[in-house]
């Protein structure tokens, strides 16, 4: 086929995909451009930007103690959480994959949270939960213990947060169920003839095979604690508080582009996060060589 | 498909910070001025306080603020200054009526000359007490000049004969220090808008509190830190778990609202020297905004909303003691207990506070927050009282070389 015809016969589908492509411009890449352009900026959304060069990221990385106690918190956060979740999330896909009934009731029920939990009103009743004389504590006074103020007590209130994200491990749950189930049953079966203890199964067997799941779930659960903010911004009242233990990074980038009009430093800090994510997700990816194999691989 | 024959409604958005209570006031005002004009629709918009100048900022940069915007005395420097808010002295005399206002009131208003905001209310700092903790506890006190060494007793023998706390604990309440800098003859910024504390002046504040935590007649330091920043509903003397509440006269109505208790009302707690703390703020303000479609119509409402007898009937004393004479005289009959109680207050207070303070330097709504932010250390008992104190000093000399 000529190049000119091919041209023509491809020009519908660019048709097609002007409107997507419109949006795509307009509204993602405009204003990552346009950040990039304010993070070298100081804007205070009334005068114009002026131009100020790398001047708001030495001042990140040079002065700003909060810059740093944003990311202690937030990696503490995600180191935390992404890991017990997931454990969470495939203990219970294994536990529903024995045949149970009313499974599909269990699988719709433990989804619930993460289908809510993002949401501002679980948000205020978490914190409602957590009140030093709240629901928790009193639980734990039942069996004895005086429970801590986990919303003022910044050796605790990071646990909060951490125990909302973990609540909401029902959508990595439904993905290892699904992955669970495409696993062969013939191989537990040669397993079990070899007399295989249920350890040896599940590292020799349940582990590779979901290998590829666990890589897709660690990826995707990882990028989301990253950016995490509603549960933060709503529990700490907007402020990071108790003293800047509950100061997320996107509550921090929040807080200086809203409160103060720091613009421009705000961009710097978005762009900051991004190569930060960007990054770690690197390191994942380079890493899976080593232990994610896909069915369809050689060797 | 012709043009309507009608003329077009003028549409008109406002656009408040609130709580339950002012809102349905608010709304109920929106409806009578709208069956009383029309041809010009109001509608309103509210959020809570901490989320209002959040959104107000993002609507500056989108230019799409509402017609008329609620300011506060403290920070509406920094949006007259960006421009984000018109003058109104070409509507004086014609659509908008300031006659009947108080002087102070309007020269509150006028920056630079011109007239930019209508004073919607006035309030001054209350220290909310329990009657009836305090009758139990037999305490006889002049809430208009008590001082800080009675507040220690007080606080202790209601802790001893009522078992509830005697008071708050107001180590990182910003509007209690403020007060207290004052009555030390200090000023929080000076001619330069340098941050104008004395560390020293901070460790005595946070020693008095200290003491009294130590005496155990305030709560624990972990449960106060869990407090900064809560809504009304979780306030102590709401809860029923402190006797001594500080906030603003304008917050009696509501705060009796949710409380079963009767509230008497007092001035802050004072230094042996006596020197004012306090002053007498026009609370709130309404202003016309850069983005008005209708000016006119806006400022006709605003005429309407500090002037019409009827409307600021409804209104009453919610958002403070209205600026016009005639409107107070016509709400005094009208008052029902709290709000006698807020206005007497108010007639106390006079000649006992200091003058307006000029506007703050453009960073001081951060030193704020900063400072709520530190002195958590001080309650959480992280770090010592001086070193506290010299932090605060330092941030806020670094807050205020950034916002220059």
């Amino acid at each position: 086929m000529s190049f000119r015809s091919r041209l023509r016969r491809s020009v519908p589908g660019y048709v097609f995909l002007t409107p997507w492509f419109i949006g795509f411009f307009l509204l993602s890449i405009f204003p990552i451009l346009a950040s990039l352009y304010l993070s070298f900026t100081e804007y205070d959304t009334v005068r114009p930007p002026e131009w100020i060069g790398l001047e708001n990221y030495q001042y990140m990385l040079e002065f700003d103690y909060r810059f740093w106690q944003a990311l202690k918190v937030t990696f503490t956060f995600v180191f935390l959480s992404v890991p017990a979740k997931l454990t969470f999330a495939l203990i219970v896909a294994m536990m529903l994959d024995k045949g149970i009934r009313a499974v599909g009731l269990y699988r719709a029920l433990f989804y619930l949270p993460s289908i809510l939990g993002g949401s501002i009103a679980v948000a205020i009743l978490w914190r409602q939960l957590f009140n030093a004389d709240g629901v928790v504590n009193s639980a734990l006074k039942l069996i004895g213990i005086q429970g801590p103020y986990w919303l003022s007590d910044p050796s605790y209130s990071l646990y909060t947060l951490v125990v909302l994200a973990v609540w909401q491990f029902g959508s990595p749950m439904l993905i290892f169920l699904a992955g669970l189930r495409a696993i062969p049953q013939d191989l537990y079966e040669a397993a079990e003839i070899d007399a295989a203890t249920p350890m040896r199964k599940f590292f020799a067997i349940t582990v590779p095979m979901l290998a590829p799941v666990i890589f897709f779930n660690l990826v995707l659960q990882m990028i989301d604690a990253f950016k995490s903010f509603s549960g933060a911004f709503i529990i700490s009242g907007g402020t990071g508080a108790p003293l800047d233990s509950l100061l997320f990074y996107t509550v921090y980038l929040f807080t200086e582009a809203f409160s103060y009009f720091r613009m421009g430093y705000a961009s710097a800090l978005g762009w900051v996060l991004l190569v930060i994510i960007a990054v770690f997700t690197a390191i994942a990816f380079w890493s899976s060589k080593y232990w994610v194999h896909y069915e369809n691989e050689r060797g | 498909m012709g043009l309507s024959a009608f003329a077009r409604d003028r549409n008109i958005r406002h656009f408040w910070w609130g709580n339950p209570e002012r809102d349905k006031r608010t709304l109920e005002v929106i409806r009578l001025f709208n069956e009383k004009n029309p041809g010009i629709v109001v509608s309103g918009e509210t959020l809570g306080m901490s989320d209002y100048f959040t959104r107000l900022t993002t609507q500056i940069a989108g230019r799409n603020m509402a017609d008329t915007i609620q300011m506060g005395y403290g920070v509406m420097f920094e949006y007259i200054d960006r421009g984000a808010i018109l003058p109104l002295d070409d509507y004086i005399g014609g659509v908008l009526d300031i006659s009947k206002m108080d002087e102070s009131a309007i020269s509150a208003g006028r920056v630079d000359g011109k007239l930019y905001a209508l004073s919607i209310g006035a309030n001054s700092h209350v220290a909310m007490y329990n009657t009836r903790l305090f009758e139990e506890a037999g305490i006889e006190f002049d809430p208009f000049g008590w001082t800080y060494d009675e507040l220690q007793s007080i606080a202790a023998k209601v802790k001893e004969t009522t078992g509830v706390f005697g008071s708050d604990d107001s180590t990182a309440d910003y509007q209690v220090f403020s007060d207290y800098v004052h009555q030390r003859d200090e000023r929080l910024f000076d001619e330069e808008g340098n941050f104008g504390v004395p560390p020293q002046v901070i460790v005595d504040y946070f020693n008095m509190f200290a003491g009294m935590r130590a005496a155990g007649s305030v709560p624990d330091g972990r449960a106060s830190a869990g407090l900064i920043g809560t809504e009304i509903s979780n306030w102590g003397i709401v809860t029923g778990k402190t006797a001594i509440t500080y906030a603003f006269s304008n917050q009696l109505v509501g705060v009796q609202n949710l409380t079963q208790d009767k509230l008497g009302a007092a001035m802050f707690p004072n230094t042996p020297a006596m020197i004012p703390g306090s002053i007498i703020q026009p609370s709130q303000f309404i202003c016309l905004s850069r983005d008005t479609v209708d000016a006119e119509a806006a400022v006709s409402y605003m005429s309407a909303f500090v002037n019409d007898p009827e409307l600021t009937a409804v209104l009453g004393l919610e958002r403070g003691i209205p600026a016009n004479s005639e409107v107070r005289a016509a709400l005094q009959p009208t008052l029902n207990e709290i709000e006698a109680t807020s206005v007497a207050f108010f007639d106390g207070i006079q000649g006992k506070t200091m003058d307006l303070l000029p506007p703050p330097p453009s960073g001081a709504q951060e030193i704020e927050a900063m400072f709520k932010r530190v002195a958590v250390a001080v309650l959480l008992d992280q770090a010592s009282i001086e070193d506290v104190a010299n932090q605060i000093v330092r941030e806020a000399e670094g807050i205020r070389r950034r916002s220059r």
